[in-house]
């Protein structure tokens, strides 16, 4: 009995309205009167007197049909109160090509959805229960199936973004997905350089069985050379570095012996907590060599999780990377490459470009004294404008000619550099794309009497960059023209005997955009330029 | 004796050669146009280009063989191209009123199309009863 009642009580859909006098698109609220909706059923004669236009004035049906019907509303502002007209008109389609009759249901409406019943459950699903629907399934299969074969021969190396194939799957980079846990299966792209860090749950007592901790699981499968290839490249060890409890790290001398996690005296040693790949590839997108370098360190019995940080870097052979800051314009929050020139200026010139000649400022510290704050510094980077500082203590004890040199230390830094890089990519070998740092002092306080007597103490460093749009108006490219380091110094007043004095120490770069307005400008029309010869009307002339 | 061809049946056979070039060209032409711009599957679409192709190569024979009878006053291929004229009827007013899509220029080249095989069917009886007696 349950069975026939069931079967009796199949649902279909409801039935498509079709009468034109009764379909209203803008009847969207239950039993209440809709806004300027002339056409809803449950809007009374005052309603419609509030109304001030109707936002659907036809109703029709499909417009190609030769000969229809048509429901028109409209309002009559006139009226006082204005009140709705209603017109069932039949309209007519003038064109030759209209549609007189058509034998196909299904031609001019939608298509009502099949209700999914027992017998038909599994072909629905099969046809729309995927994240995709296709027309036709069976001809777009068999269009993939044949254009396997030749995509195959034609990834013969890597490209930029092709995750790195290993033997058995890809080269993992662990990283954080949703959450901060790590997550295994997110594969390290060829060509990009990535640095994650992420969390991962750990048990001391099992710690020798989670993968993840050893380094085996880091360098067991061998990268493939070229995807799909038989040649392998084995991940070499290139060195590992032995974190203590405390945080102190020491680099090991032999890196060849593989260093396993286990539980020594309840803690677990040589748990991997960091892995930095460095892949060599070939110009013609090969991978050549790869090399791990690993941070090991020992996990507490109470630590419930560690926090693992991977990072991976590609570098082509026979190169040395040098890291440009834009290419050609400096890119906003890369550092400003600066460098020295040695002496022979003009002849030969050429600029050291490393790290410790980098335009950098003063750090401030959590310390916020300016003797004490040696040495903490950070890079200027383009577009970032930035200030920093400290307070000096000034003590009547302190001579002020050592204290005015400490200070010009602390404000330029170990080795301040003499050029800029104008573009980002700028070589050391183009002397003109260089542009020299301009050195101005200023003396805060302008009383003569005391200039020659006192000795100045520089109080500030400002730095500032001027920039300019470069190149065409759609891709503008950031140059640096012009960079300014003023010092401003200030007398140091002798204190007594017993007083100090603080005095704030600041420095601070500024960016400033000069570029003038752009014009768009066009190529000009190619005249035509036409001169008779000069004799041409010999001898008339 | 006098001629019992009748020109008449002439002139319509002529006519509608021509005419149906014309039409055969129309309709394919508006069946292409129908499937591009309406919702036209491909198992409504294979019967109506079947009907219309089967039209065709039926009407040459049944040209032929009413000129033939005509002009040589034999009633025997008259009377197949008449046999042969109430198939093309039959197509007509299939795709007149069981299209898929029934265009207003479709009623008009099928209506034209009826009335010049009723008129020529006409003539046909009248000859052949000519060409008997």
């Amino acid at each position: 009995p349950g069975d026939t009642r069931d079967a009796a009580r199949v649902r279909s859909a409801p039935a498509p309205v079709m009468d034109v006098a009764r379909l209203c698109v803008c009847d969207l609220l239950v039993a209440q009167c809709d806004v300027n909706c002339c056409c809803d059923p449950d809007c009374s004669a005052e309603d419609f007197s509030l109304f001030t236009t109707c936002s659907v004035p036809v109703v029709t049906g499909d417009s190609q049909l030769c000969n229809q019907k048509a429901a028109v509303y409209s309002l009559d502002v006139e009226a006082n109160p204005p009140e709705r007209i209603f017109k069932l008109i039949d309209q007519v389609n003038p064109s030759i090509f209209c549609i007189h009759a058509t034998n196909y249901k299904q031609a001019l409406y939608l298509k009502s959805p099949e209700i999914p019943t027992p017998e038909n459950f599994d072909q629905l699903l099969e046809k729309f229960g995927g994240a995709t629907f296709r027309a036709e399934p069976d001809s777009w299969d068999l269009d993939t199936d044949a254009q396997n074969p030749p995509e195959a021969n034609e990834t013969s190396r890597y490209e930029y973004g092709v995750p790195v194939q290993t033997e058995d799957a890809f080269l993992r980079l662990p990283s954080p997905v949703v959450s901060s846990w790590c997550s295994d299966a997110n594969p390290a792209g060829f060509l990009v350089n990535q640095a994650t860090k992420c969390i991962r749950s750990v048990s001391v007592e099992k710690c020798d069985s989670i993968q993840a901790l050893s380094m085996l699981f880091y360098i067991n499968s061998s990268i493939l050379a070229v995807p799909k290839s038989s040649q392998m490249v084995n991940i070499t060890v290139q060195s590992i570095v032995v974190q203590s409890v405390n945080g102190m790290r020491t680099l090991l001398s032999s890196s060849d012996v593989l260093r396993l996690p286990m539980v020594l005296d309840e803690l677990c040693i040589n748990a991997v907590l960091g892995v930095n790949y460095h892949i060599t590839h070939t110009d013609m997108g090969e991978i050549i060599e790869a090399a791990a370098a690993f941070v090991l360190g020992a996990i507490s019995k109470e630590a419930l999780s560690i926090e693992q940080s991977f990072e991976i870097s590609f570098t082509q052979e026979n190169t040395q990377a040098v890291p440009l800051s834009g290419n050609p314009g400096y890119v906003v929050g890369l550092p400003v490459r600066a460098g020295f020139q040695p002496q022979g200026y003009p002849f030969p010139a050429a600029f050291l470009s490393n790290k410790h000649s980098q335009l950098t400022i003063l750090q401030s510290t959590s310390t916020q004294d300016c003797l004490a704050a040696q040495g903490a510094r950070a890079p200027v980077l383009f577009g970032y404008n930035m200030i920093s500082g400290c307070k000096l203590r000034i003590t009547a004890a302190m001579k002020c000619q050592p204290l005015a040199q400490t200070l010009l230390d602390v404000l330029k830094g170990q080795s301040f550099p003499e050029y800029v890089a104008s573009f980002g990519n700028s070589q050391a070998q183009d002397v003109l794309d260089w542009v020299p740092i301009t050195q101005l002092h200023i003396s805060e306080q302008m009383i003569s009497y005391t200039l020659q007597s006192s000795c100045q103490i520089p109080v500030s460093l400002g730095i500032e960059v001027k920039w300019t749009k470069y190149g065409s108006l759609v891709n503008p490219q950031a140059r640096i023209v012009n960079v300014t380091a003023t010092i401003t110094t200030t007398t140091l007043k002798q204190l007594p005997s017993g007083r100090e004095r603080i005095i704030p120490i600041t420095s601070s770069v500024v960016f400033t955009d000069i570029s003038s307005p752009a014009e768009p400008s066009y190529k000009a029309w190619p005249t035509i330029n036409i001169k008779l010869p000069f004799d041409f009307f010999y001898p008339f002339v | 004796s006098s001629q019992l061809s009748s020109l008449p049946l002439q002139i319509l056979l002529y006519v509608n050669g021509i005419y149906y070039i014309f039409y055969f060209l129309a309709t394919l032409a508006m069946i292409i146009y129908k499937s591009q711009v309406f919702s036209y599957p491909d198992d409504l679409l294979a019967p109506d280009l079947a009907v219309l192709f089967l039209m065709g190569i039926l009407e040459v024979p049944r040209l032929y063989l009413g000129f033939k009878g005509n002009l040589t006053e034999a009633e025997a291929p008259l009377g197949l191209s008449l046999g042969l004229t109430v198939g093309s009827v039959v197509l007509c007013v299939y795709l007149l009123l069981w299209q898929t899509y029934v265009l207003w220029a479709d009623v008009f080249l099928n209506a034209v199309l009826l009335s010049a095989y009723g008129l020529e069917s006409g003539l046909k009886v009248t000859a052949i009863a000519a060409f008997v007696s």
